[in-house]
């Protein structure tokens, strides 16, 4: 049996039934070790919620098998809870309690002790730097100090194994940053970290390990910088008039593969590497294609993203990537 | 033990949202009155019709309507409640944690019990100055409240049912005509013996026609069996009911798909 703090083996979650079926999630395998900061990448629908609610005990798995903290997702549900911290990205925080209310109830939920949970609350109101705003009510809070709260709330019964789902979606820069330095800090002090998240740089800076998710399944795994090695060759991006879309492309073909890219740009990967750009430029040029914009960018987990997906994850809104 | 910590933790949290959010609280608190200020100052004469209960004022008949009819309405808060803590996402919030699932229910039943027993208190209270008499003093007045806690209880598990079967605060208090047509057709407002008819029959079928009319004997008439049973063993009957049927709605919720 294994020990590692998240372990899923063909996980599957379908939602409705007959031709309306949906497999949400689509035989994820998952071996998080402990210690590990593991990033959970992929657009909105791709199947990182329903995975992350599979693995917090809120959904049954229609099949496949999942241990959290050594337990049991469906048989010892209850011992995953008391072992995790959950911070859900759709799952409100009452707006009439205040912070350090909302602690000390959860506090009691996780039956701790009300000195302890008093004194913990306390604690951890400052390490999230809400100790001024602990006793006002939470409806009054910015978007940031909410996050800081449920982050707080995740963390009350000292979990070994903390899932946070889309942490900083909708945060600005700044707050984005502080939330990242406190998940470093707890890494650093041992525990376990499933994040999912539909930014590349949030991955990038964060995580040790991600995996990309598409349609249900996990598409790549590995170190951020190994599966970025695995695409090898730069990126060169060029920004040309649309009725010259098509020469473009047969110019931008010889040099390497073509890479997909957010519309309006042509991409190709460099086969020969960044020393190629003025013999492309060149090409373009005895070809009659004015270039408006041009970029070479090394590989990303955008473009690793962009390789296992067909599609690009950067620059796409909240409802989708670009095709 | 921490089933009974979480338990009045979650109570606490919703007599705190009941005080927090007064817009929500005063209508069921402020109807009733309307409703009884205004039969005693159009149908102060009723009280000579055949039929009518011997009584000082129409006031004094009219308060077990308006307790009724406060505590009915009174519920569907808690309810609510509970169906936008589901529609938030908050109730996932708790089942994420290692929350006893019947605390979650429990927590909800508590806040609206209070609710209806401080209504009760708080009905009295305001009708007493304006020449209200409980011909059964304290004791009728104590049976009163309990039989307000028991009533709401009663009615918000039924509603409780509902919000925990479809998560949606607009079904809940989409039942609201409904809780009206009960009490329309009860004696909530004239005496069973002055009416005739289907209306009569629908009457004498309709609980809440009972419950009033042991309000009423606390008011105006005295402690006795029927009253005991009308006040007390009634909604504590109905609520053993209802509270089954949430109980089996949570267990639907919360069986995780």
């Amino acid at each position: 049996m294994s020990q590692s703090p998240i372990f899923a083996r063909d996980l599957v979650r379908v939602f409705g039934s007959g031709d309306s079926a949906v497999r949400a999630v689509d035989g994820v395998d998952l071996d998080v070790s402990a210690g590990e900061i593991f990033g959970f990448l992929g657009p909105n629908g791709a199947g990182k919620s329903t995975t992350v609610r599979m693995l917090t005990t809120l959904l049954r798995p229609t099949s496949g098998t999942a241990r959290v903290a050594g337990f049991d997702v469906v048989t010892d549900a209850d011992a995953v809870r008391r072992s995790i911290g959950v911070a859900l990205q759709d799952a409100a925080i009452d707006p009439l309690m205040t912070g350090r209310e909302l602690l000390r109830l959860q506090a009691t939920l996780y039956s701790i002790p009300r000195t302890d949970g008093e004194r913990r609350s306390g604690e951890l109101l400052e390490r999230v730097g809400l100790s001024a705003a602990a006793d006002r009510r939470v409806g009054t809070y910015s978007g940031g100090m909410r996050r800081r709260l449920d982050l707080a709330l995740a963390l009350i019964g000292e979990p070994s194994v903390l899932f946070l789902d889309e942490p900083t979606t909708g945060l600005d820069p700044m707050s984005r940053i502080s939330l990242w330095e406190e998940i470093r800090r707890l890494n650093a002090d041992g525990t376990t970290v499933l994040l999912t998240t539909q930014y590349l740089e949030e991955a990038d800076q964060l995580a040790d390990r991600v995996a990309i998710i598409d349609h249900g399944q996990i598409v790549r795994e590995g170190q951020p910088d190994d599966l970025k090695a695995e695409v090898g060759a730069p990126t060169l991006f060029i920004d040309v008039e649309t009725t010259l879309v098509d020469t473009a492309t047969g110019v931008l073909g010889t040099f390497g593969e073509l890479r997909p890219t957010a519309e309006g740009t042509l991409g190709v990967g460099l086969r020969d590497g960044v020393g190629a750009v003025s013999a492309v430029v060149r090409a373009l040029d005895e070809a009659g294609v004015a270039v408006s914009h041009l970029e070479v960018r090394a590989p990303s987990l955008d473009d690793v993203f962009a390789e296992a997906t067909g599609y690009r994850l950067e620059g796409a809104d909240t409802d989708g990537a670009t095709r | 033990m921490s089933t009974l910590a979480q338990t009045r933790a979650m109570s606490q949290r919703s007599v705190l949202a009941l005080v927090r959010q007064p817009a929500l609280v005063i209508p069921s608190a402020v109807f009733p009155l309307f409703f009884a200020a205004l039969g005693t100052s159009s149908f102060s004469r009723a009280v000579n019709i055949p039929g009518f209960p011997e009584v000082d004022s129409f006031l004094d008949f009219a308060l077990a309507g308006a307790v009724v009819q406060g505590i009915l309405f009174g519920s569907i808060t808690s309810a609510t409640a509970l169906a936008t803590d589901i529609e938030t996402g908050f109730f996932d919030r708790l089942l994420a944690a290692p929350t006893q699932r019947t605390a979650i229910l429990i927590g909800r039943l508590a806040g609206a019990m209070a609710y209806g027993f401080a209504q009760t208190l708080f009905f009295v209270a305001v009708l007493v100055p304006f020449g209200l008499r409980i011909t059964t003093g304290a004791v009728g007045l104590m049976l009163m409240a309990i039989g307000g806690l028991l009533t709401a209880l009663a009615v918000a598990a039924l509603m409780s049912t509902m919000a925990l079967r479809t998560g949606s605060s607009e079904a809940v208090q989409g039942s609201f005509p409904l809780l009206f047509v009960l009490l329309f057709f009860s004696s909530a407002f004239f005496p069973r013996e002055t009416m005739s008819g289907a209306y009569r029959r629908i009457a004498d079928w309709n609980p809440v026609s009972h419950l009033v009319e042991g309000f009423r004997s606390l008011t105006i008439g005295e402690v006795n069996a029927t009253s005991i049973a009308q006040v007390v063993v009634l909604p504590a009957a109905l609520a053993v009911v209802t509270i089954t049927g949430a109980l089996a709605a949570l267990a639907a919720r919360t069986r995780r798909g």
